[in-house]
């Protein structure tokens, strides 16, 4: 079924024009090599990670998941006197449909959320696909939550009040750690904040559909992705849903969740039904879907009417949740 | 990522610059964008605050490089590189840059930004300026001497030679609306004015005025229409200059006030029995049987001490309930 996609909000699609030289609708596996080295995936990081001296900027290594190589956290507290109660702190998991991009993709947002509202931020490194095919990234997202859980106290954080939190691939990672979390009785995070995350290897709703060829991450590159981390495994019977969460059969008792996602771009559907059956298991979960939005306009045009409204949902979400 | 446009010029290096500023603005203008996400336009791509004044239609909007709006009254500094809207016209759109310095990439984003921005005031003017609420007070002013009254209502875009109803909202600015688009009419209480042309707008907006008191919120406790036409209203117009809001209510109201305190359903079923033609219709209206109806009109009956279901005793009924919603202040 394809039929005519929704149009984009008109300054997504003013914006569009402006990076659609670097931003490609699709991604093929020839393509991933030099869209690492390219342009467009640098357009998401930040470049002064201290934001003007707020922040005191640390790279850590610390252990993998058993029997893997050592992982590497970018760690930014802030330099504010230490309030009375420990900060609450996000730990950040990077998009780049899990082929591209490192632990700085997308920190700009968590730290304009940190120096809102006064929290340390963690972000990890994990392996990328097709060279470090599932379960390499997730447990190595995973690996990095226990290490930040454990070690709070260093960092000044409670442990008792992490947030997890991602975009597009690290939306999905992150909501497959909020499952590897609830079934390995992990440490519990206080809210999982999942933006237009990457959840369904199947890339076949009418949204992954309706959006081939325009706007940002197109089915082509949604194939690429989970391609690169199933192989062939892609789409059939046996997918794990620690790798594509869509997948899972239980989505209760997981943590608070708030999800959004552009109504022009081929995760639309899969995290509208994702929200959906978060509701039906009795759970708690927020929806947004931005009308005309494109895969990661936030990121790509901040400065639109319709970023900073999704940027502004984000942070009352949050506040919201860390005034309990 | 804070600066798209620092970072676009980075990346690519002037050349591309001007093609990407023309066809930022063809795709904001073909999908009819507003006036703010042109001026968001011109700032995000400058790098500096954007400001677009324009008098004559009462426009100012101003957008800072982040994309945030914030508009300001101060004037602009005539040093800004700056457009005009018409080819004659003066600056209307500035790029707040202090060191202005001649540069091709401002050059066309004002000229690209000031075309669309005139496109898009023509297209909506009558609209967007209608909300002027000091240029709507003047219409509505039967004191302002009439070629004040006109200038006003070419500066809102309205067809002097067209009809119009003022209307008046609780609580809320006065609005003038085409004289044929009853539908239009805001959602909740309402006062419509009788048609005129703009010359005669002060008398539909007292009319308008008048009507609204005899509004009432349609719910048990305040039953009544929401919308009322001063046109429908006839002779009962006469009343709201005998009832003085506030002041003690006549007898007939205070019985009907102190009635109701002892049965709640007294306001909405006597309501249905003034709004309807019939007992029976009146029963309908009210969503209980006709028998009941009965018992109730005897108790009411009781209580207000004149009878319901005479001709004349309805007519006092209806006052009653009018004049209750007059006495309102």
């Amino acid at each position: 079924m394809t039929s005519q996609p929704p149009p984009f909000d008109p300054e997504l699609a003013a914006a569009l024009e402006l990076i659609k030289d670097m931003i490609q609708p699709g991604l093929s596996m020839e393509d991933v090599e030099a869209a690492r080295k390219g342009p467009g995936i640098e357009l998401l990081s930040q470049l002064d990670l201290t934001v003007g001296g707020a922040f005191e900027v640390e790279d850590r290594t610390v252990p993998g998941p058993e029997g893997s190589p050592e992982i590497s956290l970018l760690i930014c507290r802030p330099t504010s006197p230490a309030p009375d109660r420990p900060r609450p702190v996000v730990y950040h998991v990077h998009g780049g449909g899990m082929v591209l991009g490192d632990k700085r993709v997308g920190v700009d947002v968590i730290l304009d959320w940190a120096r809102e509202l006064d929290m340390a931020v963690v972000s990890v490194e994990y392996r990328l696909a097709p060279e470090h095919p599932h379960p390499a990234p997730v447990e190595d997202v995973y690996a990095g939550l226990l290490w930040t859980a454990e070690h709070a106290g260093e960092l000044g954080a409670d442990p008792e009040r992490i947030v997890i939190a991602g975009a597009s691939a690290g939306g999905g990672l992150t909501a497959a750690l909020a499952l590897l979390l609830r079934d390995r009785r992990g440490p519990r995070p206080i809210g999982q904040l999942l933006m237009c995350p990457m959840l369904d290897d199947r890339n076949d709703t009418p949204s992954s559909h309706q959006m081939a060829g325009v706007g940002v991450w197109d089915r082509t590159a949604n194939e690429t992705g989970w391609t690169a981390l199933l192989g062939e495994r892609r789409g059939g019977p046996d997918v794990s849903p620690y790798a594509a969460p869509a997948r899972a059969e239980d989505l209760s008792g997981l943590p608070p969740a708030f999800l959004d996602v552009g109504s022009a771009e081929t995760f639309r559907d899969e995290v509208v039904a994702y929200a959906s059956r978060i509701w039906q298991a009795g759970g708690v979960a927020e929806l947004h879907v931005w009308p005309g939005g494109f895969h990661g306009f936030d990121g790509f045009a901040p400065q639109a009417a319709l970023s900073k409204a999704a940027r502004a949902a984000h942070l009352d979400w949050l506040r919201r949740l860390l005034a309990e | 990522m804070k600066e798209l446009a620092g970072r676009l010029t980075a990346l690519d290096p002037d050349a591309g610059a001007a093609v990407r500023v023309i066809a930022y603005f063809d795709r904001l203008a073909e999908s009819r964008a507003g006036v703010e996400a042109l001026v968001r336009g011109a700032a995000v791509l400058s790098g500096v605050p954007a400001r677009l004044v324009d008098p004559d239609r009462l426009v100012r909007v101003r957008v800072e490089a982040d994309g945030t709006r914030r508009d300001t009254e101060l004037p602009p500094d005539p040093a800004w590189p700056s457009a005009a809207l018409t080819p004659d016209g003066a600056p209307a759109l500035w790029l707040e840059r202090a060191d202005a310095r001649p540069s091709v990439v401002d050059a066309v984003i004002l000229e690209r930004a000031a075309g669309a921005a005139r496109l898009v005031l023509d297209r909506t003017r009558g609209r967007a300026t209608l909300d002027d609420p000091a240029l709507v007070e003047t219409l509505l002013d039967a004191t302002a001497a009439e070629p004040a009254r006109l200038h006003a209502a070419r500066r809102l875009g309205l067809d002097t030679a067209a009809s119009f109803r003022a209307v008046a909202v609780p609580g809320g600015p006065p609005r003038v609306l085409p004289a044929d688009v009853r539908h239009a009419v805001p959602a909740g209480r309402a006062g419509v004015g009788p048609a005129a042309p703009v010359t005669g707008l002060p008398r539909s907006w007292a009319a308008a005025r008048t009507a609204l008191r005899f509004t009432a919120e349609g719910t048990a406790q305040d039953p009544g229409p929401r919308v009322v036409h001063a046109d429908e209203l006839g002779g009962l117009a006469l009343l709201a200059d005998l009832v003085v809001p506030g002041a003690e209510p006549p007898p007939d109201v205070r019985a009907v006030e102190s009635a109701a305190a002892d049965a709640p359903w007294l306001l909405a079923t006597l309501h249905a029995v003034t709004a309807t033609a019939s007992l029976r219709a009146a029963a309908a209206e009210a969503n209980v049987h006709h028998s009941t109806l009965q018992d109730r009109l005897a108790h009411a009956e009781h209580l207000l001490g004149w009878p319901m279901r005479t001709p004349q005793g309805r007519l006092r009924l209806h006052l009653a309930l009018t004049m209750r919603r007059l006495t309102r202040s």
